[in-house]
C-alpha cells in the first residue's frame, strides 16, 4: 500500500501522461541528439536490446535499474541502450523514471520543464530528509505501479572511475525492501573513451553496456537491511565492472 | 538511562563523523546533523546504524527518516529503550 498522499499521486499521474503524449517529440529528440549530434554507439545494441525486450515480456514485476554512475547522462544513454527509442512510446511504463539532483538543473525554467516531461523526480542530495524520503515515497509508489526507475546506488557519480563504496545510497535498499516482487536490473554502463567521471561522455564514444538482474538478500531487519542490500548492490555492480575490465 | 547520558553518548558517535569541529562545542538539542555538524548525508545511516549497537535497539527506516537535529536522535533513542 502505497503511503503517498493523493495529492502526491495525481501529481505524479499528470506528470507520467504529460510526458507520455509529448513522448514521441522528446523521446526522439534525446536519441537523435545522442546518436547524430554526439555520435555515441552502443556495442551490440541489437542484441542487448533483444535480451532486455524479452525480459521485459517474461516478467512483469516492478524493475529498480540500478546504474554505475560516470556521466551527467549516464540515465539517459541507459535507457537508450536498453529500449532503444520507438520502443519505449510503446511501453511508455518501461521508460525509467529518474532522480537527478535538483541543482543540476533547477536554474532554468526550460530545464525545470524538460525534466518533469522526461519522467524525473527532483532530490537535493544532503538535504532534508523528509524531502530524500518523499522523493522515495514516490519512487516506491510508481514501482508498485508498474512503472521502472532507474538510480545510481553510489550515490553520485564516482569520483575515481570505478564503482566506488564510500556513499551508497541507502535508499536502493530501502525501496527494494518495501516494494513487493521489485527485482533490482543491475546495469553497467561505460564508453570505451571514459577514464573518470565527466559531465559528458566523449564525442564518438562507443558504450559497453550490460545488464543481470539480481536479489539481494539479508538475514537483517530495519535500517541495517535497508544498507546491506545497498551494498550488495553496488558490490554486483563492482563485480560487472570486474568482468568489463577482464575482457578488454 | 538519563537523557544527558544519552545525549552524551550520542555526542561521541556523531563526533567521527563531523566535518564541523566547532559546530561541537555548541552542540545542542536543536543542531542539525547534517547542515550545522555538517555530516555527510550517507554517513547519517552509520550513525545511527552505532546507535543500534551501542543502545542495544532496532530502528526501522521511517524512525531514521525522523533525524534531523542532536534533539531527535537522543529523543528516538529514548523513545526504543524505555
Amino acid at each position: 500500500m502505497s503511503g503517498l498522499s493523493f495529492k502526491a499521486r495525481i501529481a505524479l499521474a499528470i506528470q507520467r501522461e504529460a510526458g507520455r503524449v509529448s513522448s514521441v517529440l522528446w523521446i526522439t529528440s534525446i536519441v537523435f541528439a545522442m546518436r547524430f549530434l554526439m555520435r555515441y554507439r552502443v556495442k551490440n545494441a541489437s542484441i542487448l536490446r533483444k535480451r532486455f525486450r524479452a525480459m521485459m515480456r517474461d516478467n512483469d514485476k516492478p524493475l529498480l535499474i540500478c546504474a554505475n554512475h560516470l556521466t551527467m547522462i549516464d540515465s539517459a544513454v541507459v535507457a537508450w541502450a536498453l529500449g532503444g527509442s520507438w520502443w519505449y512510446i510503446f511501453h511508455y511504463s518501461r521508460m525509467p523514471w529518474n532522480l537527478p539532483e535538483y541543482t543540476n538543473y533547477a536554474s532554468l525554467w526550460p530545464s525545470r520543464i524538460g525534466a518533469w516531461l522526461t519522467k524525473c523526480i527532483p532530490v537535493r542530495r544532503g538535504g532534508k530528509r523528509q524531502d530524500v524520503y518523499g522523493a522515495i515515497d514516490r519512487v516506491q509508489h510508481l514501482l508498485s505501479r508498474g512503472e521502472t526507475t532507474l538510480v545510481f546506488p553510489e550515490s553520485g557519480r564516482s569520483r575515481t572511475g570505478r564503482v566506488q563504496f564510500d556513499s551508497i545510497a541507502h535508499g536502493v535498499g530501502r525501496i527494494l525492501n518495501s516494494v513487493r516482487d521489485c527485482r533490482a536490473l543491475c546495469v553497467y554502463v561505460r564508453g570505451d573513451r571514459q577514464k573518470t567521471w565527466s559531465t559528458l561522455p566523449a564525442r564518438g564514444d562507443s558504450f559497453y553496456v550490460d545488464f543481470e538482474i539480481f536479489k539481494p538478500e539479508s538475514e537483517h531487519s530495519g535500517l541495517r537491511r535497508s544498507k546491506d542490500l545497498a551494498e550488495q548492490i553496488v558490490a554486483h555492480l563492482a563485480h560487472m565492472e570486474q568482468k568489463y575490465f577482464a575482457r578488454r | 538511562m538519563t537523557r544527558e547520558e544519552i545525549f552524551k553518548k550520542v555526542i561521541e558517535i556523531v563526533r567521527p563523523y563531523v566535518k564541523s569541529q566547532e559546530a561541537l562545542d555548541s552542540v545542542n538539542d536543536d543542531t542539525n546533523i547534517l547542515e550545522d555538524l555538517k555530516v555527510n548525508s550517507a554517513r547519517l545511516v552509520d550513525i545511527i546504524l552505532n546507535f543500534e549497537d551501542e543502545f542495544d535497539i532496532e530502528v526501522e527506516d521511517e524512525d531514521a527518516d525522523a533525524v534531523n537535529t542532536v534533539g531527535d536522535a537522543v529523543n528516538l533513542i529514548q523513545q526504543k529503550i524505555t
